[in-house]
C-alpha cells in the first residue's frame, strides 16, 4: 500500500503554524460549569521586551509562567489525513463492493518556532481574580481538593 | 460594549509586537482531531516533501515507511509530555471565522485547534529488499514461459502472481531507486510490463549459445556487437529481451561508437563465477575435481582464478581432501540479524578473509562495518600477530 503526501498549500506557500506549548496540562476549573472547551479562553500570551532581553509571559487563571520564543531545530510538518474516495466504474465487474477510497496525507503547515513555557506557574496573589476559568497544574502535581 | 473579539491565527503570535498581548483559546472546533499529524523533518528534505515526492509504504501489518526518491526512513511516534497547543493561521478553518460565542474581553485571539500528543520522527533504515527477492522469487522465468507464449490463453488461470513496478512499489518498503539498485542486484528483468529473475538453467542455456556463437562467428567476447548477438539469438529461439539480458547480466557496455549499435565485453568474473555455480549446483566436490572441471567449462579465452568466487563458495578440509561446495552471499538474508544467524549456523568460526566477502554489501544507516560486526560477532584473536576469528555473540 502507498499513501502519497501531497501539499495542497502549494510548495512555497506552506503556511506557518505555532506552537505555545507548557509544562503539564491545563485543566478545566471544577468550579466551573461549562463542559465544553470550544471558544473558551485559555490565557493572555504577552510578549515583554526590554533591551536586554526579551520574554513571554502566559497568563493562565491567576498563574503566569515565564518562557521565550523558540526556533525548532528541525521543522515540525503538519499532516492531514484525507480520505478521496475514487470514482468507481459502473461497468467495473465488482459491483457489491464498496466505493474503493485512498488515503493521502496533506501537508497543510509548518512549524518553526514554538512559545515555549518550561518552567513552574508563578502565582499571582495579590491581582484580583481575571475572567478566565482555568488553571495550570504543573506536571506531577496534584490539585490540592 | 460590544462582546465580540477578533479572531486571529499563528500569525499573530508569531508576530506580537514588544510590550503587547494575545489572547489564547480553544478553537470552535478545537478537538482531537486524530487526522491532524505532526512530523518532524529535517530541512534538507523539505524540498522533497513540499514537492510531493515523498510516499508511506507498507503493508497493513508493518510499520509504515516514508520513502523519498532515494531514501527509506522508518517513522517513530515521540511522546510528549508538555501540552503544546496547536494554533494554526488565520483561515485555515474556515469554519470558526465567526466567534461570536467566544467568552473572552475584547480583544485579538489566537484559537488552539488541538492538544498535540507527540509528533513523528523519521530514522534513516535500509530498504526492506529481502521481500522483493521473495517475491520475484514466487514465479522465476524460464524456458516453460518461452513454450507458454504461444498458449497464452490456457495459462492465464491457475499463473503464479506476476509483478509490475507498481505492485513492488506497494509491497516492498524501498525508495524508488533502492528498489531499481534491488531489481539490478537480482539481475531481474522488465519482460512484458512484469519484473522477473530468470532461472539458473534458463541464463546457462543462453549464455552457453552465446558463447558457441561467439565461436562460430568468431566474435571477440571484448567486443560483441548487440544487434549481431541479439539477432543470432532470437534465431536459435530466445525471446530478443533475453538475449539482451544475458548481455546486461555477464557483461558490460564497452564506449565506442560503432554506429548505432551497442558493444559489449563479457566480464571474466561473472562468467566464470556462472560456471562454478553450475558445477556445484548439484553438490560439493572435492577441490582437484571442482578445479579441473571449472577449467574445462569456461570460455577457452577467459581465465578463472579461485579469488573469483569469495562469497560464492566454501572450502572444508575432511581428511586430507579439500572440498569446495556452494554457499552463495545472494542466498542469504539482507538484514544484518538474519545474515550472521545464517552464517553462523553454516559456520560456528569465521576468518576475516572468509566472513568478509559475506557482509560486505550489508548497509545500516548510521553503522560502519566495524559497528556490525561489534554488535553481531565476538572477536578472538588468540595471540597478538594471529589472525582475529569472529564467532556468535
Amino acid at each position: 500500500m502507498q499513501i502519497q503526501v501531497k501539499c495542497s498549500c502549494g510548495a512555497e506557500n506552506c503556511r506557518e503554524w505555532v506552537v505555545v506549548e507548557l509544562q503539564g496540562t491545563v485543566e478545566l476549573n471544577p468550579s466551573f460549569f461549562q463542559t465544553h472547551l470550544q471558544n473558551l479562553q485559555i490565557g493572555q500570551l504577552c510578549r515583554l521586551s526590554s533591551s536586554s532581553q526579551e520574554s513571554y509571559t502566559f497568563t493562565v487563571g491567576y498563574h503566569e509562567l515565564t518562557g521565550s520564543k523558540v526556533t525548532l531545530k528541525k521543522p515540525l510538518l503538519v499532516l492531514k489525513k484525507v480520505k478521496r474516495f475514487m470514482d468507481v466504474d459502473q461497468s467495473d465487474d465488482n459491483k457489491g463492493d464498496l466505493p474503493s477510497s485512498k488515503v493521502e496525507l496533506d501537508v497543510i503547515g509548518i512549524i518553526r518556532h514554538k512559545i515555549l513555557f518550561k518552567t513552574r506557574p508563578k502565582a499571582l496573589i495579590s491581582k484580583p481574580q481575571p475572567l478566565v476559568k482555568e488553571r495550570v497544574r504543573p506536571a506531577g502535581h496534584a490539585v490540592p481538593n | 460594549m460590544e462582546k465580540s473579539s477578533r479572531v486571529k491565527g499563528a500569525e499573530s503570535v508569531l508576530n506580537l509586537e514588544p510590550n503587547s498581548s494575545i489572547a489564547i483559546g480553544y478553537h470552535a472546533l478545537f478537538g482531537s482531531h486524530d487526522d491532524l499529524m505532526l512530523l518532524e523533518i529535517d530541512e534538507k528534505l523539505l524540498p522533497d516533501i513540499l514537492h510531493e515526492r515523498v510516499a508511506l509504504r507498507g503493508q497493513l501489518d508493518e510499520d509504515s515507511v516514508l520513502c523519498t526518491q532515494s531514501k527509506t526512513y522508518a517513522i517513530k511516534f515521540v511522546g510528549n509530555s508538555n501540552s503544546p497547543f496547536l494554533i494554526p493561521p488565520s483561515g485555515q478553518f474556515a469554519l470558526c471565522e465567526n466567534s461570536q460565542d467566544f467568552d473572552g474581553d475584547i480583544n485579538d485571539f489566537a484559537p488552539v485547534i488541538k492538544v498535540a500528543p507527540g509528533n513523528m520522527e523519521l530514522v534513516e533504515v535500509a530498504p526492506k529488499l529481502d521481500r522483493l527477492k521473495l517475491l520475484l522469487s514466487e514465479n522465476p522465468y524460464s524456458y516453460e514461459d518461452v513454450l507458454e507464449m504461444d498458449f497464452m490463453e490456457d495459462v492465464e488461470k491457475n499463473k503464479p502472481r506476476l509483478y509490475n513496478w507498481d505492485d513492488l512499489v506497494e509491497r516492498v518498503q524501498a525508495s524508488d531507486e533502492e528498489l531499481r539498485n534491488g531489481l539490478c542486484a537480482l539481475s531481474a528483468v522488465e519482460i512484458d510490463g512484469f519484473w522477473r529473475i530468470v532461472d539458473e538453467k534458463y541464463m546457462d542455456m543462453i549464455l552457453r549459445m552465446l558463447l558457441h556463437n561467439s565461436v562460430l562467428n568468431d566474435w571477440s567476447l571484448d567486443a560483441l556487437n548487440e544487434d549481431d548477438v541479439v539477432s543470432v539469438l532470437v534465431s536459435d529461439g530466445f525471446p530478443d529481451k533475453l538475449a539482451c539480458h544475458c548481455l546486461h547480466v555477464y557483461g558490460s557496455k564497452v564506449d565506442g561508437d560503432v554506429g548505432r549499435s551497442c558493444v559489449w565485453r563479457l566480464d571474466e568474473s561473472r562468467v566464470c563465477v556462472h560456471f562454478a555455480r553450475q558445477i556445484l549446483s548439484t553438490g560439493k566436490k572435492k577441490m582437484e575435481n571442482f578445479m579441473a572441471e571449472w577449467l574445462q567449462r569456461i570460455p577457452a579465452r577467459m581465465q578463472a582464478s579461485f579469488n573469483m568466487l569469495e562469497g560464492e563458495v566454501l572450502t572444508e578440509k575432511l581428511g586430507v581432501e579439500t572440498w569446495v561446495y556452494s554457499f552463495s552471499v545472494s542466498s542469504l538474508p539482507l538484514t544484518p540479524a538474519e545474515r550472521f544467524n545464517m552464517l553462523f549456523r553454516e559456520r560456528s568460526k569465521w576468518e576475516w578473509k572468509d566472513l568478509q566477502p559475506y557482509i560486505r554489501d550489508l548497509k545500516v544507516p548510521g553503522l560502519s562495518s566495524e559497528g556490525l560486526l561489534l554488535k553481531y560477532t565476538r572477536r578472538t584473536q588468540p595471540t597478538l600477530d594471529a589472525d582475529p576469528v569472529f564467532s556468535s555473540r
